[in-house]
């Protein structure tokens, strides 16, 4: 009730700070300001408290409401338990609703002092009040008995311990259940606590260009903005990439995808956005410096936020529908069509306010030439706003298809990688150019000069790939221009260094990308992956490496950790993965483990247990004739077929069974059921029989009967405990991590710098 | 100018090139058994996994065979090369990515669905009562 009322007042408050600073930019007066801030103010902190209200109610386990009985339960830890807070629809919209009013707290301040914030306050509340109507319409706090008023809402007198009532007066009550749902087994670890949030605040983050966009097309301001809006786009960059290689690692190191990407539409969701707004941070760079690209940075600023807007309507609508590994359920018509017009509002304001002050922005002469650094920066922000153009294209396949041809069908993975492999040497090659280039305009003979030392370099790393085997030309090109791009990036970085640190981080997050990409190919396109079948206390060899499985353990409830030694002559290694078995369910999921070494990683992921089975021995009976088995004699003279009702067809197979002169009748039965076939066992002395198969066509009296007969000896047990797991190679993964680290401080490095520049009065 | 445009719009063409060439040669067409039987290429199905017929993991072959059973109600015989999937028990549906060859279906991949956490599911109410 409570934390419902917070949210709608949360909306309220922000819809009028909105419509005050609207009032206040087209009066032009100041007299609405102050009450505008306070009502966004009151707004943060209304949903500040129905957060915390919500944090509260999931760790006290208060099940009647929905949400929180459908994602968590009793049994998770504390920090698992806070997780579940944006586990779910609701919940992850509350969070981002709360990211972007915490950050509008630190905006606010940040345009006061730079004099925009009633043109950027206007549009920031607008965008804030439309993910707060989101949570008003799938409200976190709806209760359970309104979803299932069936099964829980009863009236009279209360019969059960967890009861509340919904309306004493009438005396209807509702029953509680005692536990929750619980959170997808997958992902019950830190990762879940940690990669969401960050990956919301740089969708909430890239809200901030758009603000700064639209505010300044208000305020007819067409340059300096970009001085104010620059460190905003390169952290919400920085935090969305943080997010996205968060993510990356999460389902390496601990989901067992094999792999640090997929593909996958919820990645792809993310990357989009990432792309564009990577794009901007370089023509805002090229603008600053020669006043170009003036409506590029308008119209990337825009459609960065668009395309977070629009990646939330492709994953929370429900249009994927089966094709990403991550579960999209249909949220209900209203938020679906909610969540297009939120995306075409802020289209419409966006993009129609850049065309109507279109014929205000000034005419900017192009001064720079072909050989310029200007123009390979605009070059390299076209060719990512084509990668990101592609990634959208296959990611909203199943909504193309559909359209055009009535037919759902979606990209294979090798879509990505066919689009990207040629962008990305384009990438890489414009990488290494725009850093040898001058702004404005350079010499052919002086560039080409620059080129020859990288090159060499390069050519010679090239040769070396050559060498080691690699034979497909595109990747060697590949290689080519990804060695290129670090080489020249590692010599400015150098000179860059020598004379001012603080520059250093565009050199810094290039040479990063350099090696992410060369990491890419080697760890992904040559890694090379083997099943093996340990059976227990014995050696294997593989990949130059001896595996010994060792036995299994359980390290808390249902998880067990299966211990297996890697040696390789000169260290010995050991590697525990994963199983957790729910017996509740039966359900199975695994945990790879890793060992990382410099060169290369040992991935090693546990496919299954294979548990000794004693065997035994088939004997083929045919009527009225003796079989011996050990000191066994078994007759057997025909068996009988009916149909039990309610239990299937019954076959039951009398045996004269003797032992050294002890002699008895037992009957093996054999129970068929819709396809579900059950033997029976039955005990003779240290003997166990047990029926194989049984012919029952009409032939069936000339065709054997098999029994299986086991003893209890243990010279009997067949196979030992066998562990099957698939063991990979990964070859220099390291440059990918040493590169998503060099990337993002890149990044960080640069915020400084910016920050600093943007600390200017206009 | 008119070199840059040139430059421009070549970069452009290539890669829708590539793009609508890769859009068109990649896709993967969702559809029922029965339609993916007379089918040669790549298919996904969606469909639920039939607990009660044969479900077995075969060590040697790193194959896991089982039966499901398409929209449609058309059950069919699945071999995928690999072991059973994560969550594949708890899996409301599964979509299978693979192709048909003599009436079984070789699965390539396997998409396991959970259980909805954002739908009404009245028996899971009962369960935590």
């Amino acid at each position: 009730m409570f934390g419902t009322l917070l949210i709608r007042i949360a909306f309220a408050s922000a819809i009028l700070s909105s419509l005050l600073y609207f009032y206040s930019y087209f009066k032009k007066t100041s007299t609405m300001t102050s009450w505008a801030r306070m009502f966004f103010h009151f707004g943060v902190v209304s949903i500040m408290f129905s957060s915390a209200l919500m944090i509260y109610f999931i760790m006290t386990h208060h099940f009647e409401y929905n949400y929180i009985w459908g994602h968590s339960s009793t049994d998770l830890s504390p920090s698992l338990l806070f997780s579940t807070f944006y586990a779910g629809q609701e919940g992850s919209f509350t969070l981002w609703a709360l990211l972007t009013g915490l950050l509008g707290i630190f905006l606010l301040q940040y345009s006061i002092k730079r004099n925009y914030e009633i043109e950027l306050m206007s549009i920031y509340s607008l965008i804030y009040a439309s993910l707060l109507l989101m949570i008003v319409v799938k409200n976190p706090f709806t209760f359970i008995w309104e979803v299932f008023p069936a099964d829980l809402l009863k009236s009279g007198i209360p019969n059960v311990d967890n009861y509340i009532w919904v309306d004493q007066a009438k005396g209807i009550w509702a029953q509680i259940p005692t536990e929750g749902r619980g959170l997808n087994p997958l992902l019950q670890n830190y990762w879940m606590v940690i990669h969401p949030p960050i990956l919301f605040l740089g969708f909430t983050a890239l809200a901030v260009p758009f603000a700064h966009a639209v505010a300044a097309l208000l305020k007819k301001d067409f340059t300096f903005w970009i001085k104010v809006a620059k460190p905003w786009v390169v952290f919400a960059s920085l935090s969305l990439g943080t997010g996205i290689i968060l993510g990356g690692y999460w389902a390496y190191e601990t989901l067992g995808w094999g792999g640090f990407w997929g593909w996958d539409p919820v990645e792809n969701s993310s990357f989009v956005p990432w792309l564009t707004s990577v794009a901007l941070i370089h023509t805002m760079l090229t603008q600053s410096n020669s006043g170009s690209f003036l409506k590029t940075n308008f119209a990337l600023s825009i459609l960065s936020f668009i395309l977070v807007l629009y990646s939330t309507f492709l994953t929370r609508s429900g249009v994927l529908g089966d094709t990403s590994v991550h579960s999209f359920v249909d949220p209900g018509m209203l938020v679906y069509w909610l969540l297009i017009g939120v995306m075409f509002m802020f289209m419409i304001i966006g993009f129609g306010l850049m065309i109507y002050r279109s014929k205000d922005m000034p005419k900017i002469e192009v001064k720079h030439t072909i050989l310029s650094r200007d123009f390979a920066l605009f070059l390299g922000a076209a060719v990512l706003v084509l990668l990101s153009f592609f990634v959208a294209l296959g990611t909203s396949s199943p909504i193309i298809t559909n359209i055009i041809k009535g037919k759902i069908s979606a990209v294979d993975i090798s879509y990505y990688n066919n689009t990207a492999l040629p962008l990305t040497i384009i990438l890489a090659l414009l990488i290494s150019f725009g850093q040898l280039l001058w702004w404005q305009s350079s010499k052919l003979d002086q560039f080409l000069k620059s080129l020859i030392v990288p090159s060499i370099l390069s050519l010679i790393g090239t040769i070396f790939a050559i060498y080691i085997g690699v034979n497909e030309i595109f990747i060697l090109v590949y290689i080519f221009s990804s060695l290129l791009a670090l080489f020249v990036n590692i010599y400015t970085a150098y000179k860059i260094s020598k004379e001012t640190a603080k520059h250093v981080g565009g050199s810094v997050a290039h040479i990063g990308l350099a090696l992410m990409l060369i990491g890419f190919i080697t760890s992904s396109k040559y890694d090379d992956k083997k099943t093996l079948s340990l059976e227990q206390g014995k050696s294997y060899s593989t990949f130059g490496y001896n595996f010994i499985y060792e036995g299994y353990s359980q390290v808390s409830p249902n998880r067990y950790a299966f211990d297996i030694k890697i040696e390789d002559g000169k260290s010995i290694h050991k590697v525990a993965p994963i199983m957790v078995f729910n017996p509740q369910d039966n359900n199975l999921i695994r945990h790879p483990d890793i060992i990382n070494l410099y060169t290369k990683d040992l991935y090693v992921s546990p496919v299954s247990l294979e548990e000794p089975k004693n065997l035994g021995t088939d004997l083929e009976l045919l009527p009225n004739l003796k079989s011996t088995h050990e000191n066994l004699s078994i007759l057997y003279k025909s068996f009988t077929f009916e149909v039990v009702k309610g239990k299937g067809n019954l076959i039951t197979v009398p045996l004269e069974i003797s032992e050294n002169g002890k002699k008895e009748i037992i009957n093996l039965t054999m129970t068929m059921e819709k396809g579900n076939v059950s033997y029976s066992e039955s005990n003779f002395g240290k003997y166990n029989l047990k029926i194989k198969t049984v012919s029952t066509g009409a032939d069936s009296k000339s065709k054997p009967i098999i029994i299986t007969v086991n003893s209890s000896d243990i010279s009997n047990q067949v196979n030992k405990e066998t562990l099957i797991a698939e063991i990979s190679v990964k070859p220099f993964i390291n440059l990918v991590w040493i590169g998503t680290v060099l990337l993002l401080l890149g990044f960080i490095i640069t915020i400084i710098k910016r920050v600093k520049e943007s600390n200017i009065n206009y | 100018m008119n070199i840059k445009v040139i430059l421009g719009v070549l970069v452009v063409a290539v890669s829708l090139y590539f793009a609508v060439d890769s859009f068109n040669s990649n896709n993967i067409e969702y559809t029922n058994f029965e339609q993916a039987i007379t089918m040669e290429k790549k298919v996904q199905v969606k469909g639920v996994w039939q607990s009660e017929l044969e479900t077995d993991y075969n060590p040697n072959k790193n194959t896991f065979t089982f039966f499901m059973k398409d929209d449609n109600e058309k059950s069919v015989k699945v071999i995928l090369y690999g072991s059973k999937p994560n969550n594949f028990e708890i899996a409301t549906s599964i979509v299978a990515k693979g192709r048909f060859r003599d009436n079984i279906f070789y699965a390539n991949d396997i998409l396991t669905k959970c259980p909805s956490k954002y739908e009404g599911d009245s028996k899971a109410v009962q369960r935590t009562l």
